[in-house]
């Protein structure tokens, strides 16, 4: 029993350093001045992506001629309305793959877009889609979409609900023709379609 | 062109989160995700999920029952699977030791006594448990038969243990806590897991699961798993023949069937063989169970769930009295979001029991076969007073049963999120523990004509009325604190009332008892580093139960219960290196007032290694600071004591 209350009170008195040390105090004011000023965070669907579109940096490999040189970023694009506020930001922040620190750039035109990795188009047009996707199908740019026909546009990622989870399909072929290669743990998980042959 | 600059800045601290983070994604998507719309999660915390993890986050707010606000705005504490595999336990039972707003107390080899709230014996009735979403329950006694309820552990996701009335929700004897025990989806069990132990008191463990995907959206495990456990020694530490062991196998299909809807299937079957009263021949019990579960997305705000299940148990006490039990089971239930936040729950339940004893000449449930229905309806309404702010939440079950008609059970709920992550609620709920075949229909003879003790056509439902207040917060991404308090109003509590005089028999029950008990329960989890995990906790728990005064109950009202007044536990898990990793469970239990046991303090350890990717090695030892402890004395069979034991075990996860 003796043991048992020593080491209970070394529990306490532990705990109670860490809740009243300043930190905590930070954490409550942080708390308090976030509460009145920032109603535009994303919603945990934004949330979920933006943390699937930082996997995606882990889990597929670019071509090494995409980098200019070893230092240079790896580029998560955002073209379109950006649904994320600052939580992909967030997200990437101090990552890096392979070296190569992983930045968040948003876009208004395609052009520009060409020298991103990854691009994520929020265009709910299916034409202005169009638009992008074929600007730049020729450079190995992994497109993420939640467009339901965007495999058959030529897209290579595709955020899809199901039963209120995010599920993920990929074109796998076309992602190899632009040289990118997607983990076999990504592959696993995800739906492979192939919008050549079954549409 | 360019609109923004990326931020560069590091954030330090952005690993502190796994315990609470398991938590988070476990029971609280409504406390994190989808209460709290406008609270974004750290980026933090959900980029240390894995992909599969990722995957299987709802995202949005239709909650189906278990991650209710309001049951989030209540007493819960979940042990998650990491937490077990980390404790060593090795049953069901062992592994419910981790809550500390339960009373857990091994009887014997196979026998245990647990409640929450007080109220603790082998035959405790007030606590309702479910295994996915199956009830397990006797209307034999209104409890739970503890040595049949047995699962592969690795493959449990979580279980909820919420302390205080359940009635409104989960309906009669949900009295005084609910034990919901969750397995994973077959998609999460996919390979083969094969795990051997042996040791001191447990002679033998094996299991063999397999799991994969038949089609795209159709995926299966298959499982296995059989033990011998050993045995417990009595009063003058001389081993006794009380050996338990056990066969059971089954199948789990879980098919998504479109993007709104999951079927899925379980079932099992087991062979059992406890020997409490460490006899030459053990009891028998065998049974098996199927549910299967149908949820229908209906919209963004609406959802739907309709489940069935059938489960048959049978028993053979081995001096000739039986029982065998047929439960069927069919409910619905729908919630509907409407208007900022408000969500509507309702649902409708029928259940058949075909419950038959052969009885013993001296000992008998008259009539030995009865059919026992129930049909029940309940309602929900959670209202959003200030959105995220303020929540009140009003319900009622309406359920009529076989012995005693209508019984309401209603609670109203009230949550206060002054500032984020910090939740206050009170409560007050109405609870009814209702008549079980015993309190009925229960005889027992000394000459076939002269009954000793008998059930009373008069007994009526035990109540509860329950005031709750509670306070539950996340200072830090890796500290998580609860504060229940209780105060519960019994009445109606069984007694054992003498017949007339001269002999004062036969001795009936009836609802003699009345009183309060009241105490609170705290609970934390803490993360220290990424490696280390902390959670424990500590209940008191007071009682004050009296005698009425129409009532001479020959026990004084103590018969129902034996609880410590002071619990405490506390569990730490270190990942040393990446192969070595450190488990300490610590619990204290206070002394037992009557039938008298002695507090004690248990120490498990458990020390694994990781021997490559697939291979794992245990060594646990368990209650190593004695030789030997009482944990419980039950009137019968005769008193055990717990010895120190150790037990290796080898995992492999392919």
């Amino acid at each position: 029993m003796q043991v048992v209350m020593s080491i209970l009170s070394h529990f306490i008195q532990r705990l109670s350093r860490t809740v009243w040390s300043g930190r905590y105090w930070l954490t409550i004011l942080f708390v308090l001045s976030t509460i009145s000023g920032n109603a535009q965070n994303p919603s945990l669907e934004y949330q979920l992506k933006a943390v699937f579109l930082f996997n995606f940096t882990q889990f597929v490999d670019w071509p090494a001629e995409s980098f200019p040189n070893n230092k240079s970023p790896l580029v998560i694009g955002v073209i379109g309305e950006n649904p994320f506020g600052n939580y992909l930001e967030q997200a990437v922040s101090g990552e890096t793959k392979n070296g190569h620190p992983v930045i968040v750039q948003y876009y208004r035109d395609e052009e520009a877009a060409k020298s991103c990795h990854m691009l994520f188009i929020n265009l709910p047009a299916s034409d202005k889609r169009k638009q992008v996707i074929d600007k730049i199908k020729e450079e190995p740019v992994l497109t993420v979409s939640d467009a339901s026909d965007f495999s058959i546009q030529g897209g290579l990622v595709r955020f899809v609900k199901k039963n209120n989870k995010i599920k993920l399909q990929i074109n796998l072929e076309a992602c190899k023709e632009l040289g990118l290669v997607p983990s076999s743990k990504l592959l696993k998980l995800a739906d492979i379609v192939e919008p050549g042959k079954t549409n | 062109m360019e609109m923004t600059n990326p931020t560069t800045n590091r954030q330090p601290q952005r690993n502190l989160s796994g315990k609470l983070l398991i938590l988070t994604l476990f029971f609280a998507p409504a406390i994190s995700f989808s209460q709290d719309k406008n609270k974004p999660t750290a980026p933090a915390t959900l980029k240390k999920l894995t992909l599969e993890q990722l995957m299987d986050i709802e995202v949005t707010s239709v909650s189906k029952r278990p991650q209710h606000l309001a049951e989030v705005a209540s007493a819960i504490q979940v042990i998650t699977r990491k937490d077990i595999l980390q404790s060593g336990a090795k049953t069901l039972a062992e592994a419910l030791r981790l809550a500390s707003n339960l009373q857990v107390a091994q009887v014997n080899s196979s026998q245990w006594a647990i409640s929450a709230r007080g109220f603790d014996n082998v035959l405790a009735n007030k606590l309702l448990v479910l295994i996915d979403g199956r009830t397990v329950y006797t209307p034999l006694y209104a409890g739970v038969f503890w040595d049949v309820q047995n699962l592969i552990l690795e493959d449990v996701d979580r279980i909820e243990v919420i302390s205080g009335p359940g009635g409104t929700l989960w309906g009669a004897n949900a009295v005084n806590g609910v034990i919901n025990i969750i397995t994973k989806s077959s998609r999460e069990t996919k390979g083969l897991y094969a795990e051997a132990a042996t040791g001191t008191s447990l002679p033998g463990l094996g299991s063999v699961r397999y799991g994969g995907q038949l089609t795209k959206n159709l995926s299966y495990r298959v499982y296995g798993t059989g033990f011998r456990l050993g045995h417990t020694v009595d009063s003058n530490a001389v081993k006794v023949n009380d050996d338990w062991s056990m066969l059971q196998g089954g199948l789990r299909l879980d098919w998504e069937a479109s993007d709104k809807d999951v079927v899925s299937l379980q079932q099992n079957i087991y062979n059992d063989r406890p020997n409490p009263d460490a006899t030459e021949k053990s009891l028998i019990a065998r049974g098996s169970n199927v549910v299967t579960r149908w949820n229908h997305t209906i919209s963004d705000r609406s959802n739907f769930q309709l489940q069935a299940y059938y489960d048959h148990t049978f028993r053979d006490f081995r001096n000739n009295f039986t029982e065998d039990l047929k439960t069927f089971d069919i409910e619905w239930q729908q919630s509907y979001e409407h208007g900022h936040g408000n969500q509507l729950t309702y649902g409708l339940n029928l259940r058949m029991m075909d419950h038959k004893v052969t009885n013993l000449q001296l000992f008998q449930f008259l009539p030995e076969r009865k059919k026992l229905y129930l049909y029940s309806l309940f309602l929900q309404e959670e209202l959003s007073l200030v959105p995220n702010r303020l929540h009140l939440t009003l319900g009622s079950k309406i359920e009529h049963n076989s012995y005693t008609g209508f019984e309401f059970q209603p609670s109203g709920r009230l949550s206060w999120t002054p500032v984020k992550k910090q939740t206050l609620w009170m409560s007050v709920s109405r609870a009814v523990r209702t008549p079980a075949r015993i309190d009925r229909d229960f005889f027992l003879l000394l000459t076939p004509e002269l009954p000793f003790i008998g059930g009373s056509e008069s007994f009526k439902s035990e109540t509860v009325i329950a005031y709750e207040l509670g306070w539950r917060s996340r200072p830090r991404e890796d500290l998580s604190l609860s504060v229940s308090t209780f105060y519960n109003t019994y009445d109606n509590i069984r007694s054992a009332e003498p017949g007339p005089e001269p002999f004062f028999i036969p001795i009936t029950f009836a609802n003699g008892v009345k009183g309060k008990t009241y105490g609170f329960e705290l609970a934390a989890t803490y993360q220290i580093t990424r490696s280390w995990n902390l959670r424990g906790g500590y209940t008191f728990l007071k009682k004050d139960l009296k005698v009425k005064p129409e009532s001479r109950d020959i026990n004084a009202g103590r018969a129902e219960s034996d609880d410590p007044q002071n619990q405490f536990v506390l569990q730490s898990s270190v990942e040393v290196l990446k192969w070595l990793e450190l488990g300490t469970l610590i619990r204290y239990v206070d002394r037992l007032p009557k039938p008298a046991v002695p507090s004690y303090t248990g120490l498990d350890l458990r020390v694994a290694f990781k021997l490559g990717k697939s291979f794992e090695m245990n060594i646990v030892g368990q209650n190593l600071l004695d030789s030997r402890h009482f944990e419980f004395l039950p009137s019968s069979p005769a008193p055990r004591q717990i010895e120190r034991s150790i037990y290796g075990k080898l995992i492999c996860r392919l």
